[in-house]
């Protein structure tokens, strides 16, 4: 008997310490239950990288991370998941918009000099792009202000011959959609006007923004370069100064602005290692763009595959049905085996309480992100914890019937029971190793909390419901087999 | 301690479920039943809308679904979700890069939970172009309830790659269990558990595949995480079962091996329906309470765990019996 006052000693001493431990740690919930957004990014090989491997992945991962500090989202994470994606989490972040652009492109920035003899085509095609800028902004205002269109100023067939000239005819559906295109063919066509890159944003040490001093609504991106990269831009700005070619500042291929370079530079080109670029930015693409720089430029362009955006009202709601379902099928499977089972059913239930206990204190102490489908994950386990008990008292009742005494038909039944819990929770524990190495996301989080259900069932069918049957038997009063199964099963003494 | 004549009553009494005088209408049940699913995967593929044995979802077809909550008191302004469509169809959505513009032009849209939420099903959109939607629709269906929204987006690589993991890890779950079964039992005892393993998943993407065939029902990742369960819950059950007939033949007992089975059967006959009804509790509390997401995730196992009794205390120790030489 004293051995089991010491194990009903010992597993009191664990609940009371899981208890405390998740009074202490709140557990961690997925963004299905507090709200936010996932975005996840497949990182894609590009040129001489055909494979992309752990080192590529750690770099790309590296850029990202800085970028998202930059967001200045509380509590953001990004993990890596499988050989090449990336998942960002924001909790309680409602619009991933923002987050989506600054993640997605790859951010090269590169500072060109203009071809010598390329002026004519370089001017044609700058004044086609502050056109078609301008009607962009006229529609813009004129949307915002609910006027019709009219198009004031504009030389309609002039566009009309460009789009021609680019093969851009009737591809898209809406006016704003051409002038977009027309607009991204535009700047790729200006980067055709200039020099390969001689200085790139690796060399870049930091980026700010501030507004024009002539116009508050307009921002630019300053930037300084590290030594290397003042170098470059006063040899740069050197070769041009002066002259009628200009500087070109492209980024991800696309011409963002150009500038020319004063003759008052010709001697040492610009010095001091600072530039900055004023392409007509709003105070949110300068910020965008400032965090984007900062981050550094991406070495693998990445592709957002999916982007999961959840309220946090539907994520609590979904906390609230998912309570009401556990408790109310935990109820039932108490009512249940106090009823089928009498007094190891109550004692089950005790049981089944302190598992339920320990799995939660499981959550927080790994730490375990609790979903959706964890929460499926944690109530289909109580079902396989229920049928642990229900086969131990399956066997208790027949070795009662066989008219075994009450003590050593416990302790058959528990021996008898051994191998076949053992074996179905071996099973089930294979499926879950399969799901949780070989699936992604939702499965992971599903097989991670039927896994410990499972672990944590072996632990308290076999130790939890036996310490305390054990334990009350030593109370003369609950000794009769009566408490186990009605009399009429069992055998006549006398028999 | 136990005389002879009190273990025969008790092996006589026990005997609840004569399984092996009626092995033949077992076989023929279980057949009857896969060979209907087979019919509703092998339609659903021929199926020129689905093409596939199950309807996939958005999880495995990519695209996104906006999921929006409307103010609903003190009641729901009227909307049919015509009005909706017709909103999303003549939309314009800003560019995204050099992507090609997304077609709106056959959105699927739902209204459930008595027109209190509204379902969006889309192309791939980007997060931009999603909150370009939903500013869009809100004037006919709005207003929403303030962070009752939830936008999933997914692009098609990542169904492909779902579909991939989902399917390898059955399949090497199912090996898994087959050398743990063989390594403690024998060969014959894993093969029967993996026939009973597959005939439970069969069955229950047959259903599934009935469903998505008449309610346009589809399956989502959720869904391949209840076969997997089910598949180990299967297994779980019928080794049980399968402990109990070791058991018995171990014991050197010279009855005929159908007997034992019936015994063994009948032994754990009230094991395996209480534990089924006692794992079946908590999914009907799920279905019931638990809301649209994990609806048909919670009926998918309830459907798993009655076909997977059936399987381990019919189907598979019936099997077994085969293995007896004939002649009785």
């Amino acid at each position: 008997m004293a051995r089991y006052q010491g194990w009903f000693a010992f597993v009191l001493a664990l609940a009371i310490a899981a208890g405390m431990f998740l009074l202490r740690t709140p557990l961690e919930l997925g963004l299905d239950l507090r709200g936010g957004s996932q975005l996840t990014v497949q990182v894609q090989p590009a040129g001489e990288i055909t494979r992309v491997g752990s080192e590529e992945m750690e770099a790309v991962k590296a850029v990202l991370e800085r970028r998202v500090n930059g967001l200045g989202v509380a509590e953001s994470t990004l993990q890596t998941v499988g050989d090449t994606q990336l998942v960002l989490q924001l909790p309680g972040e409602q619009d991933p918009t923002r987050a989506a652009r600054v993640l997605g492109s790859t951010a090269m920035l590169e500072f060109r000099a203009q071809k010598p003899g390329a002026e004519g085509d370089l001017r044609s095609l700058r004044q086609l792009r502050s056109q078609v800028r301008a009607i962009l902004r006229l529609r813009d205002e004129q949307a915002l202000n609910g006027d019709s269109d009219n198009n004031d100023g504009i030389d309609l067939d002039q566009l009309a011959e460009a789009q021609k000239l680019f093969g851009l005819d009737g591809e898209a559906t809406s006016e704003t959609d051409q002038l977009q295109q027309l607009l991204a063919k535009v700047n790729e066509e200006i980067v055709q006007q200039f020099e390969p890159a001689a200085l790139t944003g690796k060399d870049l040490v930091t980026a700010g923004r501030q507004p024009l001093q002539n116009n508050p609504n307009s921002w630019e991106v300053t930037l300084s370069f590290n030594s290397d990269g003042a170098e470059a831009f006063a040899e740069l700005t050197k070769s041009i100064a002066g002259t009628d070619r200009l500087l070109g500042i492209v980024l991800d291929g696309q011409a963002i602005s150009e500038a020319s370079v004063g003759p008052q530079f010709e001697a040492a080109g610009i010095s001091g290692g600072s530039a900055s670029i004023s392409g007509n930015f709003t105070a949110e693409e300068a910020r965008e763009l400032e965090v984007q720089l900062r981050g550094g430029s991406l070495p693998l362009p990445v592709e957002i595959i999916e982007v999961r955006t959840i309220g946090p009202t539907l994520g609590a709601e979904n906390i609230r049905r998912s309570l009401v379902a556990a408790l109310s099928g935990l109820a039932f499977v108490a009512v249940f085996m106090v009823i089928a089972y009498r007094l190891p059913g109550a004692v089950a239930v005790v049981a089944l309480s302190l598992y339920a206990l320990f799995n939660l204190a499981m959550y927080a102490l790994i730490p375990v992100t609790l979903t959706l489908p964890g929460i499926a994950g944690f109530i289909l386990s109580i079902g396989m914890a229920v049928d642990a008990n229900v086969l131990i008292f399956e066997r208790i009742k027949d070795e009662l019937r066989r008219g075994n005494t009450l003590i050593r038909s416990i302790d058959t039944g528990f021996s008898e029971a051994f191998s076949s819990i053992v074996d179905g929770h071996l099973t089930t524990l294979i499926s879950c190793a399969a799901l949780f190495f070989l699936g992604t996301g939702l499965v992971k989080g599903f097989a991670a909390t039927l896994g410990i259900g499972v672990l944590l069932s072996l632990f308290t069918a076999l130790t939890c419901t036996r310490t305390l049957l054990r334990f009350l038997m030593g109370y003369s009063g609950l000794r009769s087999p009566n408490n186990f199964l009605p009399n009429s099963q069992l055998p006549t003494p006398s028999a | 301690m136990v005389d002879a004549s009190s273990t025969a009553t008790a092996a006589v009494r026990q005997l609840r479920w004569s399984l092996s005088s009626m092995r033949r209408r077992v076989w023929l049940i279980s057949a009857a039943v896969v060979v209907v699913s087979l019919i509703g995967l092998l339609l659903s593929w021929l199926d020129p809308a689905i093409r596939a044995p199950l309807r996939p979802g958005l999880d495995f077809t990519g695209g996104t679904q906006i999921q929006l909550e409307r103010q609903c008191d003190p009641a729901c302004a009227d909307l049919k979700a015509i009005a909706v469509s017709d909103v999303i169809r003549d939309l314009t959505l800003p560019k995204e890069g050099n992507a090609p513009l997304p077609q709106l032009n056959a959105p699927r849209v739902q209204l459930l939970d008595a027109g209190q939420s509204l379902v969006l099903r889309l192309p791939t959109l980007s997060a931009a172009q999603g909150q370009t939607v939903i500013q869009a629709v809100e004037p006919v269906a709005g207003p929403f309830k303030d962070g009752g929204q939830s936008v999933d987006t997914i692009g098609p690589s990542l169904g492909r790659q779902l579909l991939q993991s989902s399917l390898v890890s059955l399949l090497v779950a199912f090996a898994g269990i087959a050398v743990y079964i063989s390594f403690r039992y024998d060969r014959r005892y894993a093969l029967l558990a993996l026939v009973a393993l597959a005939h439970d998943v069969v069955i229950v993407c047959g259903i599934f595949a009935w469903l998505g065939l008449f309610f346009q029902l589809e399956v989502d990742s959720l869904f391949a995480v209840a076969l997997l369960t089910i598949a180990g819950y299967s297994v779980n059950d019928t080794v049980v079962v399968f402990d109990r007939i070791r058991e018995r033949t171990q014991q050197g007992s010279d009855l005929p091996l159908s007997l034992q089975v019936d015994q063994a059967v009948s032994a754990t006959l009230t094991r395996t329906l209480y534990t089924s009804g006692t794992t079946l509790m908590p999914l009907l509390a799920l279905v019931f309470f638990g809301g649209a997401t994990l609806y048909w995730f919670a009926i998918a196992l309830a459907i798993g765990v009655v076909v997977g009794s059936w399987s381990s205390i019919a189907l598979a120790p019936s099997l077994l019996t085969l293995w007896e030489p004939q002649g009785d």
